[in-house]
């Protein structure tokens, strides 16, 4: 292993993170290939709704790292993530209706078709600048970022912590559902954000643009594990464990435990504003759904079967248990909720450290459920 | 008794008239008493005499309803948190022994160890050599060095009670607070750690909560004896054993 | 209101036929009246109906009102026509007898006007006001109210006079206070109406007194009297400020309502939250299985003693308990206890446990709503004179919350189960030094929470959807309860399920319903910062590591 002395320091020993990035990457480069450079009739071809399909699992996989980051290592159990992943849809969701201009339904230059159909004269002063991609980017970080700071700060400052963290956000995401289901809230009500024809000027039902989106989204799940392990691999990262814990005792050495929890939080929301950014053009519509506190705990799932505390786990977790929905709602969906429903009772009784757990062994006894 | 009123210049902790309640329970009851510089200084008193309440007042956990404290003859302690009373130089061992038991010995002391708490130093720290020798000397002081890469979970209750103290040595305080340390220790355990607190105690003030009489014999210094939330006396450990009240109410005849 | 007048008029048709029927020969002939092509005569023979006093003639009327009665255009005879199939029923509009079944070409219907309706209205309630049945006068006097017909002034006056029966009398007052208010007259009598008629309050009255108090839009007073004009601007303040209480008195009542649901749904949670500190996200779960129990046990008696429906819920509150405080205990047995310790994998466990639940359900009974029925006496309302309506089956619930939450104090309080509860809850290894099982405690616990889980939805089986879904509509409001209310305390409970419903009703008018919910959501948010443990949080002194 001699390149391992020309890896950042925070990589030295992270032999899962490794294996991760190397197939991530490599999946960025051969996907799109074998779904444009080879003939449909080719063996290796990867047809259109795969790309999209696994673009769709790369993007859960980039939440599921948002979710173990504060989760696996700060010990917040937040059942509310689904609330940042859909808010940074519903930025690129408003990006993307304002791409559509006057080719809608009704024909109006501005205003997206639900607004016309609510009979609204103008656009709402918080749609003013999403037809500009930059602002629409920045605005997936931000807005998720925003909320996760204000909840965050008066959470954390008064020591809500434990169980009680995961019922309020629980109910935050509760709230935004109800909210965003209001025809008022100008965000499409019910139906949400749909229709869409262009990103940057490239039709997004071409294979070219489905392809890149997939690419996009892997290298964003590369660069979200990167400064994941990045904080997690620093004295911060030390930090956020003593938290997880011990929280009283890191209080008294000195911490300032609420600005690292605060941190750590709002980095994570803003990874899934990213997730759910990168998950709405590939999947066409974002809606209110999206918000249901059902949604946030599936994710919880997906890092919990891949194995809490280590980054890559959360990854693997996220697409097994995808991979397994998309199997099984369509060859048995019957039994897909009893499947889900046994995989929360088995691996929290039978497999705290989830499938790398049973992988790594107990060789490493870190990270395990405090 | 001493009191507020001719208190010597040199004291680096002063309660002054501390009073707590929880529901209605006075915890404390207008506790006052200084400690000096350098001072090693034992608190002893049946349970609920509001010695663990007393603590946590000093450390930033519990808010008094009324009174002050006084740090180094200048700060009043009872509107800060925790992470600033630290950060003041006031370290705290709880009673029962509390490590980051996922990470290492080393690891451990690391995190304790004296610097800037901020996010972005956490962030991008980096282990200096003088850091690291300041890290192998505690870990010889509390006899740990051949556990340095252990964690600190597979420790045995003594260690990790010196893994405690070797934490709150790594913050370098002007205070020490003790909450019980030698509680399910064995005898070698308990003479050990009176030698090590009495160690550190050269260089600075320690304060130490204790049940264990012949602990407390050991330590060999100014005694403190609280009951339902007040100072009933204070005096050097023969003096105590002799007060008609203590008798009665603590030690029993 | 006209439609139940309708009704109960025409149910009293065949009590009315018993009356003797004074020189029934002129009745004919009146009768024969109505069939006359002009609207004049038409008139005058309702009135001279009317005037007779005659019970018989309301069936007939009511039949004139409602378009039932006919011309035969054979022998010009006036006729009640009902339409069986094809044919058409003809029977006598005095006597009810069956006279011949025709085909529709052989009858002319009886047109009425706008002026001829006001008439018959009128002319109905003058003859019901002396109807023997006070239930009918009751009706009458109202209808009076409503038609403001000065004419019946004297007959209102006289029957006033004769009236024994309280109610009765009020609402004659009231008709009649109203009559003079609103027809010209001497000014102190209008002025005194209108201080009875503020008496009364209530939306009618409001509206009555608005009309005489309105201006005209240069601001002067529409009504010419003056002093008519300031009694009733004074009483209209009156009324006015009695219904706002009034309102505020129905929102409190829907807030109660909302709360004892709440409070039925959490309070099973405040037991396993509260006192054992699992976080049971199955609990919406096991309050969906007592609706469904209550389904079961509704089917049954449809099917086997149908006579004895109303007793149905009488046995489904014991049967709910059981069977979700078995399938608590199983729960508990079964996963929940090993995972004491570990508050946040708990809490995924019973997710996974609802997520299966709900799909058993969806299985065996299928995703849509089933049918469960109010009995009879859960059914109705109270309605008070100011407009206040009460409805019973929300009455029972706030009742029924109560009592199961002063049930549950006093087993908590007052059986072993309940001392040994408080044991191992505050002492688990000295309770079981002490010889207490503390496992069997812990399950049996479990199973109390679960069991009243199960009753809350025989109870919310009566006003909601039950559907596999029911759970999972109630847990996170459910968890807002608790958490607001502060852990571990049935009281505490009890004010936090009370205040959010209160709350939530009293926002709704001013945010509407869902804006409403989220700003008590947002509330409660806000409320954990500043106390993290709840309303009733016991402050303890104990250093948690």
């Amino acid at each position: 292993m001699t390149t391992r002395h020309h890896l950042p320091g925070f990589l030295t020993g992270d032999r899962g993170g490794l294996v991760l990035l190397t197939l991530v990457l490599g999946a960025a480069l051969l996907v799109p290939a074998g779904n444009l450079l080879l003939a449909e009739s080719h063996p290796l071809h990867v047809p259109t709704y795969l790309v999209g399909l696994l673009g769709k699992y790369l993007a859960f996989a980039l939440l599921a790292l948002a979710v173990d980051l504060i989760w696996g290592f700060a010990g917040i159990l937040s059942l509310g993530h689904g609330a940042f992943f859909a808010l940074g849809g519903y930025a690129m969701g408003m990006y993307l209706m304002r791409q559509i201009g006057a080719r809608g339904v009704y024909g109006h230059p501005v205003l997206p078709d639900f607004m016309v159909f609510l009979d609204w004269q103008q656009l709402p002063w918080y749609w003013y600048g999403f037809d500009l991609f930059p602002v629409a980017l920045l605005m997936v970080f931000l807005v998720p970022g925003a909320l996760a700071l204000v909840f965050g700060w008066f959470a954390f400052r008064s020591r809500v912590s434990g169980v009680y963290l995961s019922i309020i956000t629980q109910a935050m995401t509760y709230a935004l559902l109800l909210a965003f289901f209001r025809n008022d809230m100008g965000f499409g009500g019910n139906n949400g954000l749909t229709d869409f024809k262009d990103l940057l000027g490239f039709d997004l039902q071409a294979d070219a643009t489905r392809a890149a989106l997939f690419s996009a989204t892997a290298l964003a799940l590369a660069g979200g594990y990167l400064l994941c392990r990045f904080i997690t691999a620093s004295k911060l990262g030390r930090v956020l464990r003593a938290i997880r814990d011990a929280e009283s005792r890191t209080r008294f050495l000195g911490y300032r435990v609420e600005h690292y929890k605060l941190f750590v939080f709002v980095v994570s929301a803003m990874l899934a504003g990213l997730a759910g950014a990168l998950y709405v053009p590939q999947v066409g519509i974002i809606n209110p759904g999206e918000f249901s506190p059902a949604n946030s705990i599936e994710i919880i799932i997906w890092v919990a079967v891949g194995g809490r505390g280590t980054l890559f786990g959360a990854v693997l977790g996220a697409l097994l248990v995808n991979y397994g929905k998309t199997w099984f709602t369509g060859a048995l969906p019957e039994a897909w909720l009893y499947l889900l429903g046994g995989l929360f009772i088995g691996v929290t009784l039978f497999l705290p450290r989830g499938v790398v757990g049973l992988l790594v062994g107990r060789r490493r006894d870190l990270e395990g459920s405090p | 008794m001493t009191t507020a009123a001719h208190r010597p210049d040199d004291t680096i902790l002063y309660l002054d008239a501390i009073s707590v309640s929880f529901d209605g329970f006075k915890a404390l009851d207008g506790l006052s008493f200084y400690v000096r510089r350098g001072e090693l200084r034992a608190i002893i008193g049946p349970n609920g005499a509001g010695k663990t309440t007393m603590m946590d007042v000093v450390t930033g956990k519990t808010h008094p309803d009324i009174g002050q404290v006084i740090f180094a003859d200048r700060v009043d302690l009872t509107r800060l948190d925790e992470a600033r009373i630290a950060n003041l130089g006031i370290g705290r061992k709880f009673q029962k022994p509390t490590v980051f038991e996922t990470q290492t010995v080393f690891d451990n002391l690391e995190l304790a160890l004296a610097g800037d708490r901020g996010l972005w130093a956490a962030l991008f720290f980096r282990l200096d050599p003088a850091q690291r020798q300041r890290i192998d000397q505690v870990l010889e002081t509390v006899r740990l060095t051949d556990h340095r890469h252990r964690l600190a979970g597979h420790l045995s209750h003594g260690q990790k009670q010196w893994l405690e103290i070797g934490m709150l040595l790594m913050q370098n305080p002007q205070l020490l607070l003790v909450d019980e340390p030698v509680a399910g220790m064995t005898d070698e355990e308990t003479q050990r750690t009176a030698q090590m607190l009495k160690e550190i105690a050269r260089s600075r003030s320690v304060v130490v909560v204790e049940h264990d009489m012949a602990f407390v014999k050991s330590l060999d210094c100014r005694v403190t004896v609280l009951h339902e939330g007040a100072v009933l006396a204070e005096g050097s450990l023969a003096t105590i054993q002799a007060n008609e009240r203590v008798i009665e109410v603590y030690l029993g005849r | 209101m006209f439609r139940r007048f309708h009704r109960s008029i025409a149910a009293l048709g065949v009590l009315l036929t018993l009356w003797p029927i004074p020189g029934a020969a002129t009745l004919q002939e009146d009768l024969a009246g109505l069939g006359n092509g002009s609207f004049a005569t038409r008139m005058a023979a309702v009135t001279r109906l009317g005037a007779s006093g005659a019970g018989a003639v309301v069936p007939a009327l009511q039949a004139l009102l409602d378009g039932r009665l006919h011309r035969r255009l054979a022998d010009d005879r006036v006729v009640v026509a009902e339409e069986r199939g094809s044919v058409l029923i003809l029977t006598d509009p005095l006597t009810g007898a069956e006279l011949a079944q025709t085909t529709p070409d052989a009858v002319d219907k009886i047109r009425i006007n706008n002026r001829l309706r006001t008439l018959i209205r009128a002319t109905l309630g003058g003859l019901t006001l002396r109807s023997p049945d006070p239930a009918q006068r009751l009706v009458a006097a109202q209808a009076v109210f409503k038609g403001r017909d000065f004419d019946l002034e004297p007959t209102l006056r006289q029957v006033l006079e004769r009236e024994a029966e309280p109610a009765v009398k009020a609402a004659m007052t009231k008709a009649l206070a109203a009559l003079r208010l609103a027809n010209p007259g001497e000014s102190a009598v209008r002025v005194a109406a209108a201080t009875t008629l503020a008496t009364f309050g209530g939306q009618e009255v409001r509206a009555l007194l608005a009309e005489v108090a309105a201006t005209n839009p240069d601001g002067t007073p529409r009504e010419a009297d003056p002093e008519v004009h300031r009694a009733a601007v004074a009483g209209l303040a009156l009324v006015e400020e009695r219904l706002r209480l009034m309102n505020g008195v129905g929102n409190l009542f829907q807030g109660l309502s909302l709360g004892s649901v709440l409070l039925l749904a959490a309070v099973g949670l405040a037991i396993t939250f509260g006192v054992m500190g699992v976080i049971n996200m199955a609990h919406g779960e096991l309050v969906m299985l007592g609706a469904y129990t209550t389904f079961l046990v509704q089917e049954l008696f449809r099917n086997h003693f149908p006579d004895a429906f109303g007793w149905s819920l009488a046995l489904a509150v014991p049967l709910a308990f059981l069977v979700s405080g078995l399938f608590g205990v199983a729960m508990e047995r079964g996963v929940i206890r090993f995972l004491y310790g570990r508050p946040l994998e708990t809490l995924l466990a019973t997710w996974g446990l609802s997520l299966m639940l709900q799909q058993l359900v969806r299985s065996l009974f299928g995703p849509t709503n089933q049918e469960v029925g109010n009995p009879a006496w859960m059914s109705g309302a109270i309605e008070t004179a100011q407009g206040l309506v009460l409805t019973w089956n929300r009455i029972a619930i706030i009742l029924f919350a109560l009592a199961v939450i002063a049930g549950l104090a006093l087993i908590l309080r007052h059986t072993p189960l309940g001392l040994q509860m408080r044991a191992v809850t505050q002492n688990r290894p000295m309770a079981a030094a002490m010889g207490i099982r503390t496992g069997w405690v812990d399950a049996l616990t479990f199973g109390l929470g679960s069991g009243i889980a199960g009753v809350a939805g025989v109870a919310l089986s009566q006003i909601d959807n039950v559907s596999p879904n029911l759970g999972q509509a109630y847990i996170i409001d459910s968890f807002m309860v608790v958490v607001f209310g502060g852990v571990g305390n049935l009281w505490g409970t009890l004010l936090g399920a009370f205040s959010l419903g209160i709350v939530n009703k009293l926002l709704e008018p001013v945010a509407g319903a869902v804006l409403g919910k989220i700003l008590v959501l947002v509330g409660i948010i806000l409320f954990i910062q500043k106390r993290p443990r709840g309303l009733f949080a016991l402050r303890g002194r104990a250093v948690e590591a």
